[in-house]
């Protein structure tokens, strides 16, 4: 992952105080609407404290709320309203994709930032399928997650180029329309022009998201209903 | 297989294709006649099955002449028209006899023959020529039954110590992402912490801490992936067969030239996993022992079965060992889901290739 911004770019940066930091799986409101609020969600309590810690140094990030599982990840996101949630794709039962879909279907979803120890190719293109819009290796977390949480905020996509070959092979597992919405999604077509150029509402793309990342077999426990369209 | 061909029977006469004796009169002589049977020159220490029933029958022909001539006295026969009756009779019963025997000793030399090359490393062989129809068919019926369940026992335990290995493995590498992998990655966290808040000097040497860091979790990373290839069971076969070659060059610098079938049919989970094993082990050997910067890794679906191979342009198998734990391992793993390893020279050109061959059902 190529590094896009570094530093001093938090919407109106250097206004919070980082406070003490709250006892794991608490949550609290976010103080100072003008720093980004971030959701971590992880279920190992060493990488957990270890994020914390690190976005609370930050004096343009404020950990508003911290979860261990995907669902409760997800009723945080919807009570905190939080600006950006950092992700691990694995996540025990669930992973990174589902709470994706999720806080993606939320009235305010917050940017999404996935990180996993097998950041490939293929999770590149269901990150890209499931809405998120960056996607980590472990080894990178630091100083770049900090830039790229603070890029997504601002509205940037930094999900990594997949090969042809990838897109190929995940294509042919697709019905023909969805084909084409992979194709656009992985381009990074914005959302909005997907959906005119497709004739989409937000809810019809919403489900076709969820649906295509069923067929990828990308949801754990969750089989495609079989609507192939045509 | 190759059997008809090789099989010689040990008398030294040219055997017709059938096994019968053939119906030359020098060939009928009484004592058993000339040919002596295979038993004379290998020095066991009894008569062969063709010798006793020769004797047998003499034994019996010879009563009955005894009974002719002298207990019920033909009075009523020339002498010339009882001696031609016996010598004709004589003559008759040998030849049936001898076709009888060389019917029933024939095949068995074959079996014989048969059952000293089966190879337990090359399964499925079977005589070719079993049936209910003669004793000796009987027995190589039974003979191939047994093969069949030694077989069958063969692949059943493989299937079971490779099962427990592959489970071993998965908890191996779940236990090195979960336990080992987070650590790291909580260390990495703390370190990037740090690092903002030292002076100038020690920046460095915390940033030598953080490379290391990482380089350890992509081991960490790499070494579950090799012991569980998530590829395998989230993209499938062909896939993991791609990501497997590119991270080996990635690796040893040996490039690996692919010719992937994308369109293979419906794999089991478990010949998925045998298949990647045995070109997994087969890359490693190359890596090991071949010397060479390239490799061919095909897979290709074609007359009912898969064929793997993984073909190496270094030295071929004149300095490394024929038999290895490597190449026995690729063979149980064959036997498991009954295909077969082969590991020898290519066709042509230099080097050696494992050549993996599984029946599709």
């Amino acid at each position: 992952m190529t590094r896009i911004l570094d530093g001093r770019s938090g919407p109106e940066h250097g206004s919070a105080v980082p406070d003490a930091l709250p006892p794991n799986g608490t949550t609290r409101p976010a103080p100072d609407t003008r720093t980004t609020t971030v959701l971590v969600v992880d279920d190992h309590p060493a990488v957990r404290w270890g994020l914390v810690q690190l976005l609370e140094d930050q004096p343009d990030l404020k950990v508003a709320a911290v979860a261990t599982n995907a669902e409760v990840a997800v009723g945080l996101a919807e009570s905190e309203q939080v600006d950006v949630a950092v992700v691990d794709y694995q996540l025990g039962g669930r992973n990174g994709l589902w709470v994706t879909r999720k806080l993606r279907a939320l009235a305010v979803p917050p940017r999404i930032v996935i990180f996993s120890a097998f950041a490939n190719d293929h999770l590149a293109a269901n990150c890209a399928v499931a809405g998120a819009h960056a996607l980590l290796s472990k080894s990178s977390l630091g100083e770049e997650l900090c830039s790229t949480i603070r890029s997504v905020a601002h509205g940037r996509v930094m999900l990594p180029r997949v090969p042809p070959a990838m897109v190929q092979l995940l294509r042919s597992r697709l019905g023909p329309q969805e084909e084409i919405t992979f194709g656009m999604l992985l381009a990074g077509i914005p959302e909005p022009e997907i959906r005119r150029a497709l004739g989409l509402s937000e809810e019809d793309l919403c489900r076709r998201r969820t649906q295509m990342l069923a067929r990828l077999e990308a949801l754990p426990g969750e089989a495609p209903r079989d609507t192939m369209s045509s | 297989m190759s059997d008809h061909s090789d099989v010689q029977p040990t008398d030294g006469e040219p055997r017709s294709s059938n096994g019968q004796a053939h119906s030359s009169g020098g060939e009928v002589r009484p004592a058993g006649g000339e040919p002596g049977g295979p038993a004379d020159e290998s020095g066991r220490g009894y008569l062969p099955l063709f010798g006793r029933i020769v004797l047998a029958n003499l034994a019996v022909l010879l009563g009955a002449c005894f009974v002719i001539y002298v207990i019920v006295t033909p009075a009523r026969l020339s002498k010339l028209a009882t001696d031609e009756a016996l010598v004709v009779t004589l003559c008759l019963v040998t030849l049936v006899n001898l076709i009888l025997v060389r019917r029933v000793v024939v095949p068995l030399q074959q079996l014989t023959l048969f059952a000293r090359r089966v190879d337990p490393a090359q399964p499925g062989t079977r005589f070719p020529d079993a049936g209910a129809h003669s004793e000796a068919g009987e027995l190589a019926l039974t003979f191939n039954e047994m093969l069949e369940r030694l077989e069958a026992e063969r692949a059943q335990s493989a299937r079971s110590v490779l099962g427990a290995h592959e489970g071993e493995r998965l908890r191996v590498a779940q236990e090195l992402h979960d336990e080992v992998g987070q650590t790291l990655t909580a260390v990495l966290l703390q370190l990037s912490r740090v690092h903002g808040r030292v002076d100038a000097e020690l920046g460095p040497v915390l940033g030598e801490a953080q490379d290391a860091v990482r380089t350890s979790l992509e081991d960490v990373r790499r070494i579950a992936t090799e012991l569980r290839p998530e590829t395998l069971a989230e993209l499938g076969l062909v896939s993991a067969l791609a990501t497997l070659s590119e991270n080996f060059s990635r690796r040893t610098g040996i490039a690996v030239s692919q010719e992937l079938q994308p369109d293979l049919p419906a794999l089991t989970e478990e010949t998925e996993l045998a298949v990647y094993r045995v070109a997994q082990e087969a890359l490693t050997n190359v890596a090991r022992h071949a010397g060479t910067d390239r490799t061919d890794l095909s897979l290709l679906d074609g007359t009912g079965q898969l064929t793997l191979v993984v073909r190496d342009y270094g030295c071929g198998l004149n300095g490394s060992p024929r038999d290895g734990n490597g190449i026995r391992g690729m063979r149980e793993r064959a036997g498991a889901i009954g295909g077969s390893v082969r590991v020898g020279a290519p066709t042509q050109g230099p080097g050696s290739e494992v050549r993996l061959q599984v029946p599709l059902s």
